[in-house]
């Protein structure tokens, strides 16, 4: 196509992909997002080329929907939300720029997926923080980007964490360069005067990575980015404790974040952690019926100047917690999933398929943020409102994963359901579109508000609104960037 | 001295704004921390002693001429010392001399207070603060068979100041501490009706001439009666005969005690016992004027220099006034010396104390100030679960009385003299 | 200038009489503090045209309102007790005490947040919180210091931000009245009424409300911010006894603490041991020990210096100071076998001068509570400064170090500065996972004019992007200071910091239109 050839310009031929299978992945997920083709893909390899795009886009005033994640895409985020829009699809900007062994950072590309930079990693004696089991194929820093929230609350102070420095394209085709790794030299020359881009601090009054987070690439793109690491465990207890009513649950992981005891800290439901644990539906269901109502789940890692003796002491705390905290079990083994396996699970990706698929095909998402005390009424709330949309209760997983060193908590719930059937996919839609009204008019924060959930979190948020506005007409003033997405 | 000989404290002030808290060392409790009364109450910057220096330094530049601002934050203060306190916990300037310089500025400017100016005519005429009349003054003692000095000779002048001399119902106290002094077999005699003002409410009030009149004449008299110890019941004019006359260089020759030193002295000496149960949970309140503001004056003659660079020392060294000399311990053995009495302290104690509301002639001009700020006191006692607040000084004693009145607050008042009556 | 009749009386109404002046006395004392003269050559900045003092979110609303009806500039402040505090870009301006509005407003034990307005100090909220066995992470700016100053408008660091974080990484909620008069509360608090969150739907505006420094009122008044809250391992309340003020003393490390001090052989390896301490997690409070010991006054300073012996001195500044706390007997064992295991590593020594009880009792109580400025660094000689002052790896620190040492000597051997030790302040972020803060500080006589004039050198130098110490990073101070005759810290730096002056520009112009937020110690929309 014609039209194209200003991207081939920039992109290089073979890189600006308009193929009709091509584009019909791009133009839909496995969210209710409706789907909708985009003109083309292009596929850039460097910062410049990104910044060709972007300028271009403003030029022709065109649409550009950044993806970094491989395929499959849940979130509706990725699909263009206007005609004409092309996919800037970063997933060839696959370098692992720098492990610094010695400040515990990466840098990488946005089209670095955890189960490609891991391995690597691991090399260096590092270990990257992960979103609970994530697919493979998600990009690293889009995953922290997007304030997706990792596993171990003890280490995540902000909102933010573990996203550091970034190198940004903004909406206007401007470069600009977060935190400590801005300024007139090149990333090299910084490295030689002993810089790690770890220094995540906005350059005077405005922190340039804060105001892309949490924004689906509505604000500006990004080509590299640098993340923090933590040593790789050398000796790792995991304690899945679990106990018929939530409550004790919630009480003892308060306790643990707060003093920062261990490393990984979350609770799930019976079906949510068979459904990690098993690799297809028959095996969920024996798992599922072999599990405690719910588990928490705890590890202590061993790194640091003194890795046993850590994990020793720690152990011996945290037994003192389960004393104190009265009739809770601790449980050695599921099934034939020993410690060691469910370690394991913990510290890589999701096998394939991607293990929200394994139960019944299909699932859907509802995810907010609200504080650990106030998890028991939702997930009430939860179930009532399936039973009022005849969605079975019982399919639904449960995922609590304190934040920001617990002071909140992101609640998670999946629908599983086999998206072969449509009565129980109308039903799943139905709660996590309407569902998601009301769970928000009982208090839940829509702080990533995917698809259907922008309207609800924006009805809610007249002032953002307003001032988001604002902020994006300073930094995508055409409003190139993902269109439709956010309250723009 | 005058507000020009401050000009390097005032560059110098940083507007921390410790000087609106007590210092952070002493802080015990959130909702008791600040030290100004006057920056507390009126809040704007110009009322702590931080604004005082600003206001100094822009007078003196021309910056600025009098307001009714101006005026209003100068003499909204009860001068109690404690940003001196909280300052020079920090700092190496002179918040309160800066401020009383300024109020001596401003009365030599025909700036005073208006009520003060009353006050002071009735100084002048009659030789007390208490617009009263001087042939009244010896009315407090009578019927007590003591020594007139005006034709007697004793070691020990018993000195009562203005406010026992005039305030009636604080006079019980006045005669307590004479026939504690009597009882103990002490050489003690009084002046009556010729017992003279000692200058320094009108001094604070910045009256520096009264002050000086009125030293001047005391010290006369005092060498006329040969007496070699004078005893107050009355915290102001113990700092005024032991600090100010010293300060404007008309030091006395006697010993100058506040009453607790005399009678803690006679029961060291095992003169005065206590025999008596006073079953009574109480808190002690520092009087500023016994407390920081009775440290001795601190004559310093030398030179500033610098050393490592930039940094200010002097030469000879210069021993700052910083709250630590003041008489914090000599009433609290006292009290704990009583069978029956239960002493709680408060959270700002010592040093740090906040200030009973009757200082620096805010009494006399600004009363609701003064009760606002009693008030604030008596809630702290109340906080500590005192039932009775002591001081030992009538113009806090007083206070304290009108604040309870006022306020309907339910906190017994003593004067520490009526406790040591109640347990010998 | 004054303010129009009209104007005063719609500021009366909101605030009432006793809460408005407009004497020039009054005013007077609201454009003198420290700083000034270095800035402006003299004590004073512009007068303000009026003092206001709000109760309420409500009343500052209607407060900035007014300032856009009548077109006057306003900046508010809690302590003001900040360079730049007092300057106003223009005499049509009011300044905004924000005393009155001083309390606490909740403290969510469980889930670890406080809701305070701007007047709540941190010293006045860490007593509150000890109560509850929690602890918010301070600056080293004082007891007095705002809680919202630090964590919404200003930078600064403490040394305790090893475990309590810093610079604005503490604030789960904002109330903000926007210079166009809107109340925003941000994230969870406009969604749903709790303060738990600040960031989304969607992206961050807390993007915009500050970066490394604050915007110090230039882009509307915070008068609510639910802080971030840590664990307490001390006691719930504490006492410190001596006299005077100035020689109080903890009489013991508090219970569940322990201190220790450390010296190293060299500077770097002293970095290195810090970062290491950083990295294991088991630091309270850390930071290097800069020169200067507690005195009552300089005098007494002096004759203890005198008789320190200045090698002994230069050692003691390659030490690092290391509060622990722990929640168990095991896991205090556990920090602090760490601790000796990372000192042994860098050849570090336990030296009993540093390792004596009462010493390290006086030491963690600035340690814990993170006191400091005035005593430390006002009295000696009048006013200091910091410069370079950076946030970074500990490996650029040493780089930076190195520059700054050779800079700053040629001024201190002339006798314009003061700087016991030659030792920066210097202290992990958040168990060092985001770097190292450094800031070079020295004391000198702004009324001193071989010192003023050395300063002003030694800050240009400094401060030049172009100069030896433009590659190091924007200054830390580049929150402000728009004025000569310092710098234009962000006109100057941003074209060679990838124009982080242009956007700042735009986002003062979208939230500001008539301009009305001071912008000293912000930036204007068009540099003059």
């Amino acid at each position: 196509m014609s039209d194209n050839n200003a991207l081939e310009d920039i992109v290089g031929t073979g890189n600006v992909l308009d193929g009709i299978d091509i584009l019909r992945e791009y133009s839909s997920d496995l969210s209710f997002v409706p789907s909708r083709r985009p003109r083309c893909v292009a596929k850039p390899s460097t910062a410049d080329e990104v910044q060709g795009i972007v300028k271009w886009a403003n030029e022709t005033m065109t649409p550009l929907v950044p993806v970094s994640s491989g395929p499959p895409h849940f979130r509706g985020d990725t699909i263009p939300a206007m005609g004409g829009s092309v996919i800037i699809d970063l997933s060839r900007m696959k370098k692992i720029i720098r492990i610094d062994p010695i400040n515990w950072v990466v840098m990488v590309e946005p089209g670095v997926t955890f189960g490609e930079l891991q391995p690597e990693l691991e090399k260096a004696g590092l270990s990257t923080y992960t979103p609970l089991c994530p697919r493979g194929s998600k990009s690293v820093a889009l995953s922290m980007l997007e304030r997706e929230p990792i596993t171990i609350p003890a280490h995540h102070w902000d909102a933010l964490d573990p996203f550091l420095c970034a190198e940004i394209i903004f909406g206007t085709g401007d470069k600009l360069r977060s935190g400590e790794a801005a300024g007139p030299d090149s990333i090299e020359d910084q490295w030689k005067i002993g810089k790690a881009q770890m220094v995540p601090f906005g350059l005077g009054q405005f922190d340039e990575s804060r105001l892309i987070s949490g924004a689906q690439g509505t604000i500006g793109i990004i080509t590299w980015a640098t993340v923090k690491c933590r040593p790789s465990s050398t000796r790792t207890r995991t304690f899945l404790i679990s106990s018929e009513t939530i409550e004790p649950l919630l009480d003892l992981s308060y306790r643990l974040i707060r003093v920062r005891l261990g490393e990984t800290c979350f609770i799930v439901n019976d079906l949510k952690f068979a459904s990690l644990l098993g690799k297809n539906q028959e095996e969920i269901r024996e798992l599922r019926a072999a599990l405690p109502r719910w588990i928490l789940v705890v590890t202590l890692e061993g790194y640091g100047p003194l890795p046993e003796g850590k994990v020793e002491y720690q152990e011996a705390d945290f037994r003192d917690m389960l004393k104190q905290a009265g009739n809770l079990r601790h449980l050695q083994n599921v099934l034939s999933f020993s410690e060691d396996d469910i370690t394991k699970l913990l510290t890589k990706p999701s096998d394939e398929p991607y293990w929200k698929l394994r139960y019944k095909g299909g699932f859907s998402d509802i995810f907010f943020l609200n504080t650990l005390d106030n998890s028991p009424a939702f997930i009430g709330a939860m179930h009532t409102l399936a039973h009022s949309r005849r969605f079975p209760s019982e399919d639904i997983g449960v995922y609590i994963q304190p934040i920001v060193q617990g002071t909140s908590c992101h609640l998670e719930f999946d629908l599983f359901y086999d998206a072969t059937d449509s009565t129980q996919t109308e039903r799943a839609q139905s709660l996590v579109t309407e569902g998601a009204y009301d769970l928000a008019n009982m208090g839940a924060f829509f702080s990533r508000p995917y698809g259907t959930w922008a309207k609800i979190a924006y009805s809610r948020a007249a002032e953002t609104n307003i001032l988001q506005r604002k902020v994006k007409k300073i930094f995508d003033p055409n409003n190139v960037l993902n269109p439709g997405r956010l309250c723009f | 001295m005058a507000i020009e000989e401050y000009e390097h404290d005032s560059l110098r002030c940083t507007r921390c704004s410790f000087c609106k808290w007590i210092p952070w060392e002493s802080m015990r409790h959130p909702d008791f921390m600040q030290g100004c009364p006057s920056a507390s109450r009126y809040n704007f910057h110009a009322y702590a002693a931080g604004g005082k220096f600003n206001l100094a330094l822009s007078l003196m530049k021309g910056r600025i001429d009098y307001t009714e601002g101006f005026s209003d934050a100068v003499f909204r203060c009860q001068m109690d010392g404690s940003c001196d306190v909280s300052c020079k916990a920090v700092q190496e300037i002179e918040p309160l001399q800066n401020m009383q310089e300024l109020r001596i500025r401003c009365v030599q400017d025909g700036q005073g207070n208006p009520s003060h100016m009353l006050v002071i005519e009735g100084l002048k005429k009659e030789d007390n603060m208490m617009q009263a009349k001087k042939a009244d003054r010896g009315k407090w003692a009578e019927g007590i068979p003591v020594k007139d000095l005006t034709r007697e000779k004793a070691k020990v002048l018993y000195h009562v100041g203005c406010r026992y001399s005039f305030d009636e119902e604080l006079w019980p106290t006045a005669r307590a501490g004479l026939s504690l002094l009597m009882k103990a077999g002490v050489d003690v005699g009084i002046m009556g009706r010729d017992e003279a003002c000692c200058g320094g409410r009108a001094y604070e009030m910045g009256y520096l001439g009264e002050l000086i009149k009125f030293a001047e004449h005391n010290r006369e008299v005092f060498k006329a009666a040969g007496v070699t110890t004078l005893v107050t019941p009355c915290s102001d004019g113990y700092q005024t005969f032991k600090v100010l006359y010293d300060k404007v260089g008309q030091k006395l020759d006697i010993e100058v005690l506040h009453i607790t030193e005399y009678i803690h002295r006679l029961i060291r000496e095992g003169t005065i016992k206590f025999t008596q149960k006073v079953p009574l949970t109480i808190t002690y309140h520092d009087p500023c004027h016994l407390g920081r503001l009775a440290e001795p004056w601190v004559h310093w003659k030398g030179k500033e220099v610098k050393v490592l660079g930039q940094m200010i020392i002097h030469d000879p060294p210069k021993k700052y006034r910083r709250g630590a000399n003041g008489v914090y311990d000599i009433p609290r053995e006292i009290l704990r010396s009583i069978p029956g009495l239960r002493l709680i302290e408060m959270y700002r104690i010592r040093e740090s104390a906040w200030c009973c509301g009757a200082g620096g002639g805010v009494k006399e001009a600004y009363p609701d100030f003064a009760i606002w700020t009693g008030a604030e006191r008596l809630k702290e006692a109340e906080a500590v679960g005192a039932k009775a607040i002591v001081s030992a000084c009538p113009w806090c004693t007083r206070n304290f009385i009108d604040t309870v009145k006022e306020t309907g607050r339910k906190m017994d008042v003593y004067d520490i003299v009526e406790l040591v009556s109640q347990a010998v | 200038m004054d303010l129009t009749k009209d104007a005063y009386g719609a500021l009366e109404d909101i605030v009432g009489p006793e809460n408005i002046s407009q004497d020039l006395a009054v005013r007077e004392t609201y454009n003198q503090v420290w700083g000034n003269k270095l800035v402006f050559d003299e004590k004073w900045s512009t007068r303000p045209a009026a003092i206001v003092m709000p109760g309420s979110t409500g009343e500052v609303q209607a407060i900035v309102r007014a300032c856009n009806r009548y077109r006057i500039s306003f900046k508010p402040f809690s302590s003001g007790f900040e360079i730049m505090s007092t300057a106003l870009a223009s005499e049509n301006a009011i300044i905004l005490d924000l005393k009155r509005m001083d309390r606490i407003l909740d403290i969510d034990v469980k889930n670890m947040h406080a809701l305070v307005e701007p007047y709540v100090s941190v010293y006045r909220l860490e007593m509150e919180l000890a109560k509850h066995g929690l602890y918010i992470g301070t600056i080293s700016a004082g007891p007095e210091a705002g809680v919202i100053a630090s964590h919404c408008c200003h930078f600064g660091s403490g040394t305790t931000q090893v475990y309590a974080g810093g610079l604005g990484r503490n604030v789960l909620g904002c109330e903000w009245v926007l210079p166009t008069g809107e109340i925003l509360r941000m994230g969870s608090a406009e969604a749903c009424n709790d303060w738990y969150s600040a960031d989304g739907p969607g992206f961050s505006l807390r993007g915009i409300l500050r970066g490394h420094s604050g915007a110090n009122g230039g882009h509307g008044v915070i008068t609510k911010c639910s802080a971030k809250l840590y664990h307490w391992y001390g006691p719930p309340e504490w006492e410190l006894k001596g006299s005077p003020p100035a020689l109080k003393r903890l009489d013991k490390v508090p219970d569940g603490f322990k201190a220790f001090g450390a010296t190293f052989d060299t500077r770097d390896d002293a970095y290195d041991a810090l970062r290491e301490v950083g990295q294991a997690a088991i630091g309270f409070s850390v930071w290097m020990l800069i020169g200067g010991e507690m005195c009552e006054g300089n005098d007494e300073f002096w004759e203890m210096f005198q008789k320190m012996d200045p090698a002994e001195m230069q050692r003691l500044a390659q030490s690092l100071l290391v509060v622990i706390g722990a929640n168990s007997a095991r896991e205090m064992e556990y920090r602090e076998k760490c601790l000796r295991k990372i000192v042994d590593k860098w050849r570090g020594h336990f030296l009993p001068q540093l390792n004596d009880p009462m010493y390290l009792a006086l030491r963690s109580a600035v340690m814990l509570w993170s006191i400091g400025t005035v005593r430390e660094t006002f009295r000696p000689c009048g006013e200091f400064f910091i410069t370079p002052c950076t946030d970074a790896t500990e490996d650029m620190i040493k780089h930076q170090n190195t520059a700054m040492l050779e800079g700053i000597m040629p001024y201190v051997h002339k006798g314009a500065i003061m700087q016991p030790g030659a030792s920066p302040f210097h202290l992990p972020y958040e168990n060092y996972s985001v770097g190292s803060h450094i800031e070079s500080i020295f004391m000198f006589d702004p009324y001193d004019d071989n010192s003023l004039q050395g300063v002003r050198e030694w800050t240009a130098e400094t401060f030049d992007p172009k100069g030896k110490f433009g590659k190091f990073g924007v200054p830390c101070l580049g929150g402000g200071l728009q004025i000569e005759p310092v710098s234009h810290v962000v006109q100057n730096w941003g074209p060679l910091y990838d124009n982080y002056d242009v956007w700042l520009t735009k986002i003062k112009d979208a939230l500001d239109p008539n301009n009305l937020g001071d912008w000293s110690a912000y930036v204007p929309p068009v540099f003059p």
